[in-house]
């Protein structure tokens, strides 16, 4: 029975000790968070293959086709990675240039695109009015015949 | 009484209509300019690449239908599609334009513009090289008329291209972005000529791509007396907007 409660005894105090062992443990350890990003990637190649090495690299978001959005160079590869603002859907348009050589790339982000063409389109409370105007003339037509018959 | 009413209200409700129509998102107006640029490789001369110092006395080309866009998505010239625009504005008339106008320095040659178009940002262009109709450049679509050199040797040109052509093209590639007009404001497009694209470039490799398709100077000598040069034009790609890449198709 002593052996016994001993080695209860035993085992608590070893626990006890581990899990103050392994408290300091918690101090030392690491916290992993992650986000999850769109990289883009472009390689820019003249025609006959060759990397556009050190080319400007010129990005416009789509809200503002303007102002760039950012600038850089290609490496050596002719490469250049940039992460987009995906707060900003639509078409993003990368132009790379180098040495009298050029060329516009445009890469559509994020749904819904935006495009610049919103012409021709109606609001809501012009649609109501045109239907109204509609309505108005309609009855007050048959109004007026209405009337000559009388 | 009651008629006053009725007909006040009718006014009332075509006016309020009208004016809300016209403050819609087509409500707002710009100006819209298109340049024809022959570089300075017209404006100051360049060698070709056979060695043939070229410079230029006039480059009489003409153009016609020229059309600007607003395409979303953009036009690829790549895919070789004809473009579709959400907002398209043109030019009715053909103009003949001397692209070697002016000094050295000389801007780009502005061909006409275009008054109250739909604010936006135009992002492709398309027109036709076609035959002049009269003086002085009267049954082609290009002539040239200059002077080249190489190794003491001069030669005064003339020489005249038939072929009629359509460049369909997107967004101007260059130091600015072209086409956005605002409410109110003026915007520009550009049809830039690329001639180091026929005759070749000195200061280019040999074995780069645009002097391999390039027939350079000397295969222009013997039409140079102003007979009618007959050459694959589609293969030159003369059109461009600045160094963007336009879809070409020549008779």
């Amino acid at each position: 029975m002593g052996a016994k409660w001993k080695l209860i005894t035993d085992l608590i105090f070893t626990l006890t000790l581990c899990l103050m062992l392994a408290v300091p443990a918690h101090a030392h350890g690491a916290k992993i968070e992650y986000t999850v990003d769109v990289v883009i990637e472009i390689v820019a190649a003249y025609d006959s293959g060759e990397p556009m090495a050190g080319a400007q690299v010129v990005i416009y978001a789509p809200d503002d086709p303007t102002d760039p959005w950012l600038t850089g160079v290609c490496n050596d590869e002719g490469r250049f990675r940039f992460v987009p603002d995906t707060s900003r859907p639509g078409t993003w348009d990368v132009q790379v240039r180098k040495a009298g050589h050029g060329d516009i790339v445009h890469i559509p982000i994020g749904e819904g695109s935006t495009g610049a063409g919103s012409a021709g389109g109606y609001t809501p409370l012009q649609i109501i009015l045109m239907a109204a105007c509609v309505i108005w003339g309609a009855v007050g037509t048959s109004l007026y015949f209405w009337r000559r018959r009388a | 009484m009651k008629k006053g009413i009725l007909v006040l209200l009718t006014t009332t409700l075509l006016a309020v209509s009208f004016t809300l129509s016209g403050c819609s998102g087509g409500g707002e107006k710009g100006t819209l300019q298109f340049y024809a640029n022959g570089e300075d490789f017209v404006r100051q001369g360049f060698v070709s690449k056979d060695g043939w110092s070229i410079r230029f006395d006039h480059v009489y080309i003409t153009l016609a239908d020229i059309t600007a866009y607003q395409t979303d998505p953009p036009y690829d010239p790549h895919m070789g599609d004809n473009i579709n625009g959400k907002v398209t504005v043109g030019l009715s008339n053909a103009y003949t334009v001397d692209l070697a106008e002016g000094g050295e320095d000389a801007p780009s040659i502005l061909v006409d513009e275009i008054q109250n178009v739909p604010a936006g940002h135009y992002n492709a262009i398309s027109w036709n090289m076609v035959r002049a109709a009269s003086s002085p450049s009267a049954g082609h679509s290009l002539v040239m008329i200059g002077t080249a050199e190489k190794d003491g040797q001069t030669v005064d040109f003339t020489i005249n291209i038939d072929a009629e052509c359509s460049y369909d093209c997107g967004e101007y590639v260059g130091d600015e972005r072209k086409g956005i007009v605002s409410d109110g404001g003026t915007a520009d497009l550009e049809m830039t000529f690329h001639f180091d694209h026929i005759f070749g470039d000195a200061e280019t490799p040999l074995d780069d791509e645009l002097n391999q398709g390039a027939l350079g100077f000397e295969y222009f000598i013997g039409y140079a007396d102003g007979q009618t040069v007959d050459i694959n034009m589609t293969e030159m790609h003369l059109g461009h907007v600045g160094e963007g890449h336009c879809h070409c198709l020549c008779d």
